[in-house]
This record gives C-alpha cells, sequence and structure tokens, in this order.
C-alpha cells in the first residue's frame, strides 16, 4: 500500500461524526479512520497524537485507530503521516467521537494535488505541489531551487542565490509566477533577477504545467507558479512554528517563525524569515562576494463579517541582497575569454567572508492585498481584490572614483490592480468562472545611477476578462475557456545618439486567448488527461527597446520597436496509472509551437568601444517548437522501502533558422530511494532517503551559439535522514540533508556562473522545526 | 480612481536624463619627440558612448629609431566642458594601469610614472623605436588589476586581472 512521498500529501479533508452516547465524562473515546480520499483505501502507520494528554497510537492495517478512556475536555489532536503535511485539529470532547481523515493517494503518488481555488474545484491541468512539510526541509533554498524537484522545473541561476524557475523551458516573462493569487511584478525580464517571493511564508507552492493560464492575469504562455499561503485554521488558541536551520556550504543560517491564531473577531498570521549566508565554496576555492541575505515578513488577516461575507487582507515584504561572484565582473571579451580559461576565478580569495560588495544587487518587494468574497448563495458567489505592489531593485557594479556605492541600475515600479471574479455551479454539474482584470504598472528609473537606463519608464493599462466553463461527468471532466486582454504602454525612453533626448512610443495590443482539457478515469487508477492552449505574449520593454552594452554578458544588445507578439499552442498528454497498488506511472508529454518568439540572436557584426570589440545581439523573432516529456515512476518494493525515478526531456528547436534554441534546460535522470519507519523508540515518521541526480550535457547546440561548449554532464548524490518527534504541546521535526555529498566538480548549464567558476561542493544542512 | 482614463494620457513623465560622468568618449595618446619636433597624436573618439555609432580612430606615423615621451589624455566629452577622467585615474593610481601591447618590431612602450606604492600607472610612458616597421599599439586600462601580480609591474598584462575599462587599437607606422 502507498505511504510515502517526497513532496506532497495533503491531508485535508477531516469529517468529524458525533457518536451519541451517554458515557462517563472521563469515559470518553475518539476512534477513527485514515482513508485515501479518491478510492477510501485504508491508511495504515499513521499517526494520531493528543497534545494534551501526550498519548499517541497508530493506525492498524485497516487504517483504524481508537484512543481511549479519555475525559471531556479541549484537545489538540495531531494527525500526522511520513511526507504529509501534518493536520491539527481541536475538539471539544464531549461525547463519544469519530473522526475520518482522508489522505489524498494520488498526490501522495505524484505530487498531483487540485488546486484549491475559491471553490476548491479541479483544473483538468497538469500540477505539481509542495507542501508545507516539504518546503520546511528545504527551507535554506529559495523558490526556484525549490522547485527543481519537481520534474519538468529547472532553475536559470547567477550564482547559488540568485535563480528564477524554469517550466517546460520557459522563463521570465512568459512564466507567470503568482504570489497569493497576485501576478508577481517586477523585472522580470532580467536573466538574473530572481522572483522576489520568500517560499517560507506559502504553505503551498504549485506548479502548474499548463497549456493557458487563462484565469491569471500575467504574460504567461502556458505554466505557471502559485505561491499561497493557507487559510488560517479555526482554532482559537495560539499556534505557532519556529524554524531554524544551518549549513555547512557559506555558513549560511535561517531563521523564520510564524504566529497564528483565530477568533471569532477575526484570525491572524504573522510569519518572519531572516537569512544569512557568506561566500559559497566550490570543491577546491570559495566564491567571493556570493553570500546573500534576507528579511522578510507577512501579514495575514482574515475576518468573516457574516454568513455571506468575507474578507481577508495580506501585506508581505521582501528585502533582500544577493551577492555576485567578484571573478565574473568583466569589462570586455577580452576579460571573458581570460576568465574562460582560468581554474581559479580572479578576485578568489583563501578566506570565507560573509561580506556583500560590488557587485551585488539589493531588491524590495512589498505587497498589499485586499480581497473580499460575497455569497450570493450557496453554488454562486464574487470576489473583489485588488493589490499594489511596489518593486525596488538596485544593482551595483564595481565602478571608478566611489562609483561603486552608486547602482548601476535602479529601477521603481508600482503596480495597482483590481479584479472582480464570478463563479456559478450551474446545474447539471456545469461550473462557470469568470472575471475582469485590470492593472496599472508604472516603471521608472531613477536617475541616480548616472548611466543611460537599460530600460525606458513606462506607464501600462492591462485589461482581462476571462470566462471557463468546466462539467464533470461521472468518469470524464472537460474544461473550457476564453481570455480577452488590451494592453496599452506609453513609453519615454531616452536616446543612444546625441545630444541625448526623450523619444515616445506607445504600444498597443489585443490578445485572445483560449484553452479545452479532457480528463477521463479508465478505472483502476488509470488516468489520461488531455490540454489544448492558444495564448499570446506581448514584447516587453526590453526587447523593444533596449539598447547598448551589456556588460555582464559581454554583449551589445539591440531591441527592435517593431516586434510583434508572440503566439503560442501548446499540447499536453498526461497519463496516469497504477499497477497493482505497486506501481504507479506518471508521463507528461509536451508540444508547443511559439511562432513570433522573441529571442536575442548573434549578429555577423562585431561592434568597436572603447572597452574594445563586442558582438552584437539582436532581439529577433523566429517560429519555434519545445517538445518534450516528464515521466515519473514509483514503486513501492514493501510497505517502508520505496524507489521513484523521474526524468525529464526536452528539445527546443528554432524553425524558421533550423537551429537549436539557446538556455533549453538539459535532460536529467533522478533516482530516489525512500526507506521508513512508523516509529523508532521516541521518534516518529522517521525516514531515510538517498537520491542520485544524473543532469546530461545539453547537446542539442551548435559551437556558434555560446562563447564556451556547455558543461559536461554531471552527477549528484544526495543523502536525506528526517525524523519527528512530540514532546507535550511541542512537536518537533529535524533534518539532516547532504548534497553533493561525493564533492563532485561540476558546472550547470543553466548557471550564468558557468563562464567563470564551478559550481557548489559538498554541502550539509541541518534544520529543525517547532511547532506549537 | 486609478483606472478612470481622464482626458490627459496617462504618460510617464520626462525621464530625468543621468549625468553620465563615468563614460569615456576620448582616448589621446600624444607621443612627443624627444629634443622637440612635432608631436603624434593617436586618438579614439567614440561622442555617443558604447553602442550607438561607431567610433573615430586616427593612428600615426613614428620616426624610426627614436625616443618620444608618451601621454595619455581620457575624456569625457558628453559632458560640457568635457570631463577629465584622466585626473579621476591618477587620484585611484593604485587602483589603475595601462599595458602597451604592440605588433610594431623593436617598438617599446616603458612607464615613466608611479602610484604610492611605486607601482606603474602608464599616464606616462616612454616609447622608443628601433627599426622601419608597421603594425598596431593597443592600448589597455585596467580597474583593480593585481599590479604585485608577476610580469605586471614590467607592463606585461597576462597575470593583471581586474576589468578592461579601455581596449583601443591604433595602427602605427615607423619610417
Amino acid at each position: 500500500m502507498w505511504k510515502f512521498s517526497k513532496y506532497v500529501v495533503i491531508c485535508s479533508v477531516i469529517t468529524i461524526f458525533p457518536v451519541l452516547t451517554y458515557g462517563q465524562n472521563c469515559n470518553l473515546a475518539i476512534s477513527g479512520f485514515v482513508k485515501d480520499v479518491s478510492t477510501n483505501i485504508p491508511i495504515s502507520y499513521a499517526n494520531i497524537f493528543i497534545k494534551e494528554l501526550r498519548k499517541g497510537v497508530v493506525t492498524d492495517s485497516l487504517g483504524f485507530f481508537n484512543l481511549e478512556p479519555i475525559c471531556a475536555e479541549e484537545y489538540h489532536i495531531v494527525a500526522s503521516h511520513i511526507g504529509c503535511e501534518t493536520q491539527e485539529l481541536y475538539l471539544n470532547l464531549s461525547r463519544d467521537t469519530a473522526i475520518t481523515v482522508f489522505l489524498d493517494q494520488n498526490s501522495q503518488l505524484l505530487n498531483e494535488v487540485a488546486i484549491i481555488g475559491q471553490g476548491g474545484k479541479v483544473t483538468t491541468q497538469e500540477n505539481q505541489s509542495l507542501n508545507s512539510e516539504s518546503i520546511a526541509q528545504i527551507s535554506d533554498r529559495n523558490l526556484a531551487t525549490m522547485l527543481e524537484n519537481i520534474s519538468g522545473v529547472s532553475a536559470i541561476k547567477n550564482g547559488s542565490g540568485i535563480a528564477k524557475p524554469v517550466v517546460h523551458g520557459l522563463y521570465g516573462n512568459r512564466l507567470t509566477i503568482l504570489n497569493n493569487g497576485i501576478a508577481q511584478s517586477g523585472q522580470q525580464w532580467g536573466g538574473d533577477h530572481s522572483p522576489e517571493i520568500d517560499p517560507l511564508v506559502a504553505n503551498r507552492i504549485t506548479v502548474i504545467k499548463g497549456v493557458g493560464a487563462l484565469e491569471y492575469q500575467g504574460s504567461s504562455l502556458g505554466s505557471v507558479i502559485l505561491v499561497e499561503p493557507k487559510k488560517i485554521d479555526r482554532e482559537p488558541h495560539l499556534h505557532g512554528e519556529s524554524r531554524y536551520f544551518f549549513e555547512t556550504n557559506g555558513l549560511g543560517n535561517g531563521l523564520n517563525i510564524e504566529l497564528k491564531q483565530y477568533s471569532k473577531l477575526f484570525a491572524w498570521r504573522v510569519v518572519g524569515t531572516l537569512k544569512k549566508s557568506g561566500d559559497n565554496r566550490t570543491t577546491k576555492y570559495f566564491l567571493r562576494n556570493t553570500g546573500n541575505q534576507e528579511a522578510n515578513i507577512a501579514l495575514q488577516l482574515e475576518k468573516s463579517w457574516n454568513k455571506k461575507w468575507v474578507s481577508d487582507l495580506y501585506f508581505s515584504s521582501f528585502n533582500a541582497e544577493f551577492g555576485v561572484l567578484r571573478g565574473s565582473h568583466i569589462g570586455n571579451l577580452t576579460d571573458l575569454e581570460e576568465a574562460l580559461n582560468r581554474d581559479v576565478p580572479f578576485f578568489t580569495q583563501e578566506n570565507f567572508s560573509y561580506s556583500i560588495s560590488s557587485p551585488y544587487q539589493k531588491v524590495n518587494h512589498h505587497l498589499l492585498k485586499f480581497h473580499t468574497k460575497y455569497r450570493i448563495s450557496e453554488k454562486q458567489w464574487v470576489d473583489i481584490t485588488y493589490a499594489a505592489q511596489y518593486n525596488l531593485r538596485k544593482e551595483f557594479d564595481v565602478r571608478r572614483s566611489g562609483g561603486s556605492d552608486i547602482p548601476a541600475l535602479s529601477l521603481n515600479q508600482i503596480s495597482n490592480f483590481l479584479e472582480i471574479k464570478y463563479q456559478n455551479y450551474l446545474p447539471r454539474n456545469w461550473e462557470l468562472k469568470s472575471g475582469i482584470q485590470m492593472n496599472r504598472v508604472d516603471n521608472t528609473n531613477l536617475p541616480e545611477t548616472g548611466i543611460l537606463p537599460l530600460i525606458p519608464d513606462y506607464i501600462a493599462y492591462e485589461y482581462g476578462v476571462f470566462g471557463i466553463m468546466s462539467k464533470s461527468f461521472e468518469r470524464t471532466t472537460i474544461e473550457f475557456g476564453g481570455r480577452y486582454d488590451f494592453e496599452n504602454r506609453n513609453v519615454a525612453a531616452i536616446s543612444i545618439s546625441i545630444p541625448r533626448e526623450i523619444i515616445r512610443f506607445e504600444n498597443e495590443y489585443d490578445n485572445m486567448s483560449a484553452m479545452g482539457g479532457i480528463n477521463h478515469e479508465f478505472g483502476k487508477g488509470w488516468k489520461a488527461t488531455y490540454n489544448i492552449g492558444y495564448a499570446a505574449r506581448n514584447p516587453e520593454v526590453n526587447e523593444l527597446y533596449s539598447n547598448g552594452l551589456h556588460q555582464g554578458v559581454s554583449g551589445i544588445e539591440e531591441g527592435d520597436p517593431n516586434l510583434t507578439k508572440e503566439n503560442s499552442i501548446k499540447n499536453t498528454l498526461s497519463i496516469k496509472g497504477n499497477v497493482k497498488n505497486r506501481l504507479f506511472f506518471e508521463g507528461l508529454f509536451y508540444h508547443q509551437k511559439i511562432d513570433n518568439y522573441i529571442f536575442l540572436n548573434p549578429q555577423d557584426e562585431i561592434r568597436l568601444t572603447i572597452r574594445g570589440a563586442f558582438p552584437v545581439f539582436k532581439y529577433q523573432q523566429t517560429d519555434v517548437r519545445l517538445v518534450g516529456f516528464d515521466l515519473a515512476t514509483i514503486y513501492m518494493a514493501t510497505e517502508r522501502l520505496s524507489l521513484i525515478v523521474k526524468y525529464s526531456y526536452l528539445n527546443g528547436y528554432d524553425l524558421s533558422n533550423q537551429l537549436p534554441l539557446v538556455y533549453m534546460p538539459s535532460n536529467n535522470l533522478s533516482a530516489t530511494l525512500n526507506y521508513q519507519i512508523p516509529k523508532l523508540g521516541k521518534f516518529t515518521n522517521v525516514g531515510f532517503q538517498i537520491n542520485s541526480r544524473y543532469v546530461f550535457e545539453q547537446k542539442n547546440l551548435l559551437p556558434s551559439q555560446d562563447f564556451v561548449a556547455p558543461p559536461e554532464s554531471y552527477n549528484l548524490v544526495s543523502l536525506k535522514v528526517s525524523a519527528e518527534r512530540q514532546l507535550r504541546k511541542l512537536r518537533l521535526n529535524m533534518f539532516v540533508r547532504a548534497e553533493n555529498l561525493l564533492n563532485e566538480t561540476f558546472r550547470d548549464y543553466l548557471n550564468r556562473q558557468r563562464y567563470f567558476a564551478d559550481d557548489l561542493g559538498f554541502n550539509m544542512i541541518v534544520g529543525i522545526n517547532i511547532s506549537f | 480612481m486609478l483606472f478612470i482614463t481622464s482626458c490627459k494620457k496617462d504618460e510617464p513623465e520626462d525621464p530625468i536624463i543621468p549625468n553620465e560622468e563615468e563614460v569615456i568618449t576620448t582616448l589621446n595618446f600624444t607621443l612627443t619627440p624627444d629634443g622637440g619636433g612635432t608631436p603624434v597624436l593617436l586618438t579614439f573618439q567614440d561622442l555617443d558612448g558604447d553602442g550607438g555609432d561607431a567610433p573615430t580612430i586616427t593612428g600615426g606615423i613614428l620616426d624610426a629609431n627614436a625616443v618620444y615621451t608618451g601621454s595619455l589624455e581620457l575624456l569625457n566629452e558628453l559632458e560640457s566642458p568635457a570631463g577629465d577622467i584622466s585626473e579621476e585615474v591618477q587620484e585611484e593610481a593604485e587602483e589603475h594601469q595601462f599595458f602597451f601591447q604592440t605588433t610594431v618590431s623593436g617598438l617599446n612602450t616603458a612607464y615613466n610614472d608611479m602610484d604610492a606604492n611605486g607601482n606603474p600607472i602608464g599616464l606616462s610612458t616612454i616609447v622608443t623605436t628601433n627599426e622601419v616597421s608597421s603594425g598596431t599599439i593597443t592600448v589597455t586600462l585596467r580597474h583593480l588589476p593585481n599590479k604585485d601580480a608577476s610580469g605586471v609591474s614590467t607592463g606585461d598584462i597576462t597575470n593583471a586581472g581586474g576589468e578592461t575599462d579601455i581596449e583601443v587599437t591604433f595602427d602605427v607606422e615607423v619610417q
């Protein structure tokens, strides 16, 4: 029977059936079952614990448990299962009570969860998540590197601190990231601009490997990443959680504290994170100036006015500084060629240091969201959301005459978003989701830099309207929808010619998007889903108007004001299977064709500047095709031992120029062996895990497409041991992870730092999470 | 209120044109013959900064078997009056060094100045020529080089490191 999952389990559905008896006050019982939500198969070896009594039981082979005798009191009951999000249940016990805790076995298997939207409805689009339990055990990572464990997801990096998620080969402006339902607004166009989101504030991070994100505002050509805090439990006592980690590589420390409470008046939750790390180390040397630090806070308030009105307020503030490898700061192509040929980067120091100096990035992002929900009836409701975001990015370079203290790039972005959504459960299992969205973005360069800005100032208005219909039959779900977007953008740029003058542009775009999907269950755990979607993306300001030397990549980049929008058609087919509840299989195949795909095309031109000669890159358009698949299988050898194998393949091809596409993630193969013990002495849910991840060399690239050939294949081995322990009211969750256990020297194709230095060597992370 | 379109278009205000005081538009390498004569002026000028229009480069003709005093001048002609970047380099002499590489046979460039640590800068040089020849001289300015690395103080760029702020090449004829 299936019992373990590396990432996700939702144990969210709990039902309580009071059983009427006339028992004595101290002769009561709590009993029940732990079961799978879709198949009703009982789950054995789940832990049930009553905090107040320090008393616990493990479910038997029928998934049954019984706790008695118990006095009539108020209790907090913890239901836990390895890899599963621990559920806490508040009970005011006055009579014998039966509880059923449902787990979702499908989710456990392949990290799939239903997107719990406003209505808790399932979409036909493929999605995979990390729950709070798995997030807590990789709390040392950032958003993108956390998601790397999901097949089909990679990260584009600049060192280890700066990382952007890549889903099915698309990233930046082609991938929408939603922070608590709001499209992250900022300088997403930059390949070295990581999303300004603290993943530790979230309870769940979901990747929708979709075909068209019609419901969400943003420029996604398919996939979406959702970072979501969960609703505050209706639990009258103060609860909290504290997480701490230490890592040996970079001597990183992180502390995350969460407090929450529910009262009839309102519910609140506050989360804060502090992180600091210093120079990372490869197998041979320290990476100078690769430390980073973060201080983040989030506040969540929920208020139920009456049965019809519910409101919530969310504020989050992300504040970070990311060091960039000192030896990766270069002046021209000669410097780059010299750096490429060095064993150890320039400026490498013997000693470790926490200090961050130029080059580095300083980023602040604040989000304020107000949401209110009005229930017209049981079956229909309206959601109104307003959100304001303030994004501030400063990038510091090594400059002359004290200029290192003045940012070389200083951008300020304010956006205001308003959304009204209407949802209705119609007769005959039809469901309607619809909405209108408006967004205003004001992007301003601060003149303090003393440098011509990389992208111009602009004010953009975006309007969108969408409708999605879905219908559930007995074994089949169908879904289809459409979306219309209009964008008006007024741009004020500074000319590259002299005398410098202001040039104004006005862009207008209107786009239609559409999607359809069908999902069919064949029975015995076999399921197939097919989706097709059409989406468009408007050219971004950097693609239209950037003009000048991009020193970091040693090239002159020229935008083209005549670029048109990209149009994409994506198909996905997913097949899930289950052989005798022992072997589970999931395959997701996708094909995406993007017409007018915008990319930086190297030109046959070398331009002379006072810094030397630079190659010229122009933003141009072409038709491309992305084809790939993500495979995952799980074999349950015994109840305690399981093997998970995942493989991701992607091929990107430029159809017009008949060339491979650059910056496509390498194919990779990962195998994980898990061994779990439900109870070991005083510890519960003890798990051992060994993982081997093989990343293939990116061979789908011509030598002329890069300064240096892509790095060779590499294999990384990692280990993890985790355990839980209940100490009266405190619940302890501990883990030790060893990454790059064999201290292998490697470089990764998607890490820009690979031109200059090796990737990280051995790292050991120790973490402890305490909840009460 | 944010979404109500007023009669006036919602446009960004005129961006403030930054004061590009760091840009180096011009390099003048003046070679003055010892014992008098007309100085030879090698210039590189790119008035709109990096990118944009192509620079103007002027090479020069030197006499064989002669000794010249070389003097470098860096200007930012985007500013009015032009900013003197060579002054900045002089002020931060420990953090800067010029290198001179040539394909002209017999041509030699020796440093004629030093920073507070006794290491060369290269704003002032002694250039000597030998036989009749032709080729190029490449002038490189490195910011934050390792001046103590092997060969750097004698003008060998190989181990210098740092970032290249300037790298310009002049055609030179010795006759």
